[in-house]
């Protein structure tokens, strides 16, 4: 039997029973069976001693569950790692940042306890995934939509708690600012409730964010310092209508244009949805469609693509002129609307009109619909963007005729950088030229960040994971050149997996790593025996620390 | 290959269902295959349902260049014993799944109605 670092056979003995006791003795797991099951599918450390593995598993069904577990373990000192649904895939999924760790799961919590069409609010538990809320809400008739990511299967709470993102309008997207109150079961077992939760018989808990005094929700994301088994969230009514454009610019000297009123467009409110950047001329297709490729194959002629070897970091004068006279654009924002049709129509004029000062730029409506629409044809759309959760993104890494080698999974790189067309070029010089020289297959010709936040841009890049341990190696030290590489530029990755967690947080060192070491001041003061997802976001327990560096 | 009319009509179903309809008459109708069925539904459908929109499917009709269909519900020579490996171990980009997802029972539910075409 697997037994966890630094605890004897004997305690883990004793605490076993105990487990049982409180969950019952089927949800209690032991045998290398069944805690296979807690690897990370997407490891680059498949097959290698360094792999993260749990030690045993724990699932509760309740809060007074995971209290109790909690008490336990502070009891036996030991060390908890907590998951949701587990599936946070290409982000570290259901394995312990602190390899040994008891995970303990909480996809049996999955209570949704409240949606509320009035007042356009939820309040779910962690097991609680987005094709759950979204069938309750379709089987209840209820007028509102939830903000999912593109694998559907993931937490509602995970995906907020990992500072996940969306696709529809820009106050939902970020999902942990969409978040409103929380329940949290603490390191010594006490429960907690955050916002106006922390009045007795409380009205608003989901409605007003910050009750009064320190607003601590945040602390509780990446992090270890609690577990919350109840969050609520905003959801948005059902709109009216739906409409989807694009802007089309012809020239690669109008990318920081187009971004500048991109910014303009959306933090004015003209348009709400998810913008998508894309390049025609250059192959590249917005974030939302990149399944179509995988589904479909890219639709390029032999002298496109003869011409796309010409390009350097982003830049062809003579793919340009291809462009110019075949009338296909250099770059492209896909722009999207939801509400009354007369609201939508009106702003998406307003946007045009916007672009239109860009010499040559071209406005394209492409969709105008009324909701809501035949759920039967979602899949022409991108099923998120109309607020309907879906598994189609794993086509990115699986086999199709258009991509032979399947992967065995990745490793998501996303680094935040400024919002201007200048840092979308740069960052692709930068990460490019890095790729070449690690020899990483990261970057196509060209790549383009995502917008799921106001603001900044992300990009999103796929770092495959292999059968093959020298080549996982390979791409596990390069992804570290990456990170820092990056840092040295100004940028930062937004999320990682527990491999990285500890490079990534080594970027954001300002002031002698004067935040990592108010984590670390936290930590000591909220949980003292260090037994709650140790390491996670490289926030080590007292007892742990510089050992596990 | 065993084109399997009610398959394919379920096959549709299931299809619909990921985009928002339930399936309350198949849940309602006496059916051997009750309780595997709604495993497929909830876990399997939303990869494995028919279309290239399902990357399950894309992705076994790719590996077997029309020597047999990449729908698994149309599949003859799917022996249980071999979906239950797979959902404990997962290919390629599908994960294996753990028992607070799909339970010993609710695995052999539906290992039954996968392979219920198999000899």
């Amino acid at each position: 039997m697997r037994v966890p670092p630094g605890v004897s056979a004997a305690d883990y003995a004793k605490a076993l029973p105990e487990f049982e006791q409180v969950v019952g003795k089927e949800w209690v797991f032991t045998s290398d069976e069944d805690l296979d099951l807690y690897r990370d599918a997407f490891s680059p450390f498949m097959g290698e001693p360094e792999e993260l593995i749990a030690s045993g598993a724990v699932a509760p069904i309740t809060t007074e569950q995971v209290q109790e577990i909690v008490r336990i373990a502070n009891r036996h000192k030991i060390p908890l790692y907590t998951i949701s649904t587990g599936k946070n895939l290409g982000y570290g999924g259901s394995a312990p940042a602190y390899s040994g760790s008891v995970v303990l799961d909480l996809k049996r919590m999955n209570k949704i306890i409240e949606v509320n069409e009035e007042n356009a609010f939820c309040i779910v538990e962690p097991g609680v995934s987005y094709f759950d809320l979204y069938n309750y809400i379709q089987e209840k008739k209820l007028k509102v939509w939830i903000d999912c990511p593109d694998p559907g299967w993931g937490s509602v709470i995970g995906n907020a708690m990992d500072r996940g993102g969306g696709y529809t309008q820009a106050n939902y997207r970020n999902h942990f600012d969409s978040h409103c109150g929380m329940e949290v079961v603490l390191p010594s077992g006490e429960l907690l409730r955050t916002g106006m939760g922390a009045i007795p018989n409380a009205k608003t808990w989901q409605q007003y964010k910050s009750g009064v005094g320190p607003w601590i929700d945040g602390i509780f994301s990446q992090s270890n310092y609690g577990i919350v088994t109840k969050m609520g969230f905003w959801l948005m009514p059902e709109p009216e209508a739906y409409l989807r454009g694009t802007i089309g610019c012809m020239n690669f000297d109008d990318l920081g244009p187009l971004v500048e009123t991109l910014n303009y467009c959306e933090n004015a409110r003209i348009t709400a949805g998810f913008p998508d950047l894309a390049s025609p001329l250059l192959g590249y297709s917005p974030v939302g469609q990149l399944q179509l490729f995988f589904e479909s194959g890219a639709h390029i002629t032999p002298e496109h693509a003869k011409l796309l070897a010409t390009v350097r970091d982003g830049r062809s004068p003579a793919l340009e002129a291809y462009g110019r006279a075949q009338g296909i654009p250099y770059w492209q924002v896909w722009l999207s609307f939801h509400g009354p049709m007369e609201v939508i129509e009106a702003q998406w004029h307003a946007a045009i009109r916007h672009f239109a000062k860009i010499k040559g730029s071209t406005a394209q409506l492409v969709d105008k619909t009324a909701l809501p629409i035949d759920p039967a044809d979602a899949s022409k759309f991108h099923e998120p963007e109309l607020g309907v959760p879906a598994l189609r993104a794993f086509s990115i890494g699986a086999r199709s005729p258009y991509n032979p080698t399947p992967s065995k999974g990745h490793m998501w790189f996303s680094p935040i950088i400024p919002r201007t067309g200048e840092a979308i070029i740069e960052a692709n010089k930068v990460f490019s030229a890095a790729a070449r020289e690690l020899d990483m297959p990261l970057f196509r010709t060209f790549t383009l960040p995502a917008c799921f936040w106001e603001r900044a841009f992300v990009f999103i890049l796929a770092t495959p994971v292999t059968t093959d341990p020298a080549t996982n190696r390979k791409y596990r030290e390069g992804f570290k050149k990456l990170i820092a590489i990056g840092g040295d530029h100004g940028w930062g990755e937004y999320r990682t997996a527990p491999v990285f967690q500890e490079t990534v947080m080594n970027v954001y060192s300002y002031n002698n790593h004067a935040l990592h070491r108010f984590h670390e001041t936290l930590k000591d003061a909220i949980d003292p025996n260090g037994i709650l997802s140790a390491g996670r976001y490289h926030i080590w327990p007292k007892h742990l620390r510089g050992k596990k560096s | 290959m065993n084109k399997h009319p009610a398959s394919q009509l379920l096959g549709l179903i299931v299809a619909a269902s990921v985009g928002g309809l339930c399936l309350p008459a198949l849940a309602d109708s006496p059916n051997e295959h009750a309780d595997g069925i709604a495993v497929y539904t909830k876990w399997c459908a939303p990869c494995h349902a028919p279309g290239i929109i399902h990357p399950g499917t894309s992705a076994l009709g790719a590996k077997y260049q029309g020597i047999k269909s990449g729908v698994i519900l149309e599949w003859t020579d799917l022996p249980a014993s071999y979906v239950e490996y797979m959902v404990r171990h997962g290919m390629s980009v599908m994960p294996h799944f753990r028992k607070t997802e799909i339970s010993d029972s609710e695995l052999k539910a539906l290992a039954a109605y996968l392979s219920r075409n198999t000899p």
